[in-house]
């Protein structure tokens, strides 16, 4: 029942055998062994496993990964640059003391990335609004919005891609 | 829990789609979003032997909405399509507002606007308006498309008006009436990720007085097993100029109407008052927005 499939993932190309019921998050995790992206509730609740597809905002866990064939697929572990440093939206993260056990840190950045790439200059109000899907249990959501905001001064001062 | 196994298939074309869903009939769902099919089979609450993937199909993603021509909208529209559509946003406010009130900005993005119909859960965001602003659905099978509004589409909780190898293709907005408005409220828990406790939409168009109403019509989502169209409001307010007291008895024949249950979500009781609560405010908001257009 296996099919091989090709997946883009951060720009590389990867080849895997899947079943047709086989979770993107499941594939991504286990299967590439990219760990950043997290599986919390499996159920679409809570964000953790957030990556972007073609730059938009999904979740891995109700994403089939057969269905993601010819796409765009970008995990945290795509986001810092290649000699290591942090994407600025990490850098606001950890500058902001955003992160507390960082379990909810990956899926929070790629739907800030996703915000910020549709619009460098939110408002808190907005940020909440498209931030509500992911859940952190730790930080009381504060530092996470003052780190979104403060990404975004950078983001509209320098163009970041 | 781990999903059945099931065949997958991804057509490019609507005809391939409707040849799949002939052949394979009640046996296959479809996938669009899958963010109510793919908790149900996680759950195993359903478990079909195939699943077609409607997301390779392009002409179920295209928008057309043209000055003066309503809008025609592929049933695999995301939801955050509608909600920042521009052209979406000038007509038709009441929609672009409720899918942006949907789950998440994850959810959004995923979800279509087909989905969230077909799925026919009575607490939905999106028929309730569509239903306000008279949006017919497009049903297709290999035998050809009919047409049917989307109040008659959604016969029950989790039940739709679809004959076997039938899907709905799209949705067919008619262009505002001027001096009209729409406009969308709810109320939850909270502000996001919850469903509705109640949800409603009053479309609402004036005689060219600018004073008196022509038509109105109330949906309310929610408050019965499929999406209520009021037939009381209209009775009462068409041909009216609007007072303090007709908006009181209207609201509160609205909240007659309403059958709503007890849940998890809110009680009853609590739901038939907030019906008069929405009710009010929003005939008094349409009735602002349509004298100013
Ligand atoms: C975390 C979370 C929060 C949510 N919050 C909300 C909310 O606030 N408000 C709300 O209304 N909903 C909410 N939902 C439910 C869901 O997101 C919506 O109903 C959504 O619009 C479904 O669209 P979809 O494209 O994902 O549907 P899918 O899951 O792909 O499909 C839903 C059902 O419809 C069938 N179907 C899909 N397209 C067609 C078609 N063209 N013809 C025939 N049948 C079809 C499928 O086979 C399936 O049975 C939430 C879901 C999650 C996971
Ligand atoms: S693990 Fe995907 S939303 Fe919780
Ligand atoms: S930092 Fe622990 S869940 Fe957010």
């Amino acid at each position: 029942m296996k099919q091989l499939i090709e997946l883009n993932i951060n720009g590389r190309n990867y080849e895997v055998a899947v079943n047709p019921r086989d979770l993107l998050i499941d594939v991504i995790r286990k299967k590439i062994g990219l760990t950043g992206t997290k599986k919390g509730c499996g159920e679409g609740d809570c964000g953790a496993c957030t990556v972007l597809i073609d730059g938009k905002p999904e979740l891995s866990c109700i994403k089939l990964a057969i269905a993601c064939q010819g796409q765009k697929i970008t995990t945290i572990e795509g986001l810092a640059q290649e000699d290591g440093s942090l994407h600025p939206l990490q850098q606001s993260f950890v500058d902001h003391g955003a992160v507390q056990c960082g379990f909810c840190t990956p899926g929070m950045i790629m739907s800030s990335k996703a915000l910020l790439d549709r619009n460098p200059n939110p408002s808190p109000q907005e940020i909440k609004h498209e931030l509500s899907g992911n859940i952190c249990r730790c930080t009381g959501y504060k530092k996470i919005i003052e780190a979104v905001e403060a990404a975004a001064k950078v983001w509209s001062q320098e163009g970041v891609k | 829990m781990v999903m059945n196994h099931f065949e997958y298939f991804a057509p490019r074309t609507p005809a391939e789609t409707l040849e799949l869903l002939g052949r394979f009939g009640s046996k296959a769902k479809i996938l669009a979003g899958g963010t109510d099919l793919m908790i149900l089979m996680k759950n195993r609450a359903i478990q079909p032997e195939c699943v077609i993937d409607i997301n390779q199909v392009q002409d179920f993603r295209t928008i057309m909405c043209e000055p003066g021509q309503g809008a025609v909208i592929g049933t695999n529209v995301k939801l955050a399509e509608i909600q920042f559509s521009e052209a979406l946003q000038a007509k038709y406010p009441a929609l672009s507002y409720a899918a942006g009130e949907v789950g998440s900005a994850q959810v959004r993005h995923m979800a279509s606007l087909g989905g969230n119909t077909c799925n026919a859960s009575p607490a939905a965001e999106t028929p309730t308006p569509l239903a306000a602003l008279g949006t017919k659905v497009v049903l297709s099978s290999q035998s050809g498309d009919r047409e049917l509004p989307l109040e008659q589409f959604i016969t029950g909780v989790r039940q739709l008006g679809l004959n076997e190898g039938e899907m709905l293709t799209r949705f067919i907005l008619p262009e505002p009436a001027p001096r009209s408005a729409c406009r969308y409220a709810y109320m939850g828990r909270r502000d996001a990720m919850e469903i509705d406790s109640v949800n409603m939409a009053v479309n609402l168009e004036l005689q060219p007085d600018g004073e008196t109403i022509r038509n109105i019509k109330l949906v309310m989502g929610s408050v019965y097993p499929r999406p209520l169209v009021s037939q009381e409001v209209p009775a009462l307010l068409n041909g009216q100029r609007l007072i303090d007291e007709l908006i009181e008895t209207a609201a509160a024949a609205a909240q007659g109407e309403a059958k709503p249950i007890d849940d998890i979500r809110a009680t009853a009781e609590y739901r038939r008052e907030i019906v008069k609560v929405l009710a009010r405010r929003l005939i008094q908001e349409t009735y602002a927005a349509a004298k100013g257009v």
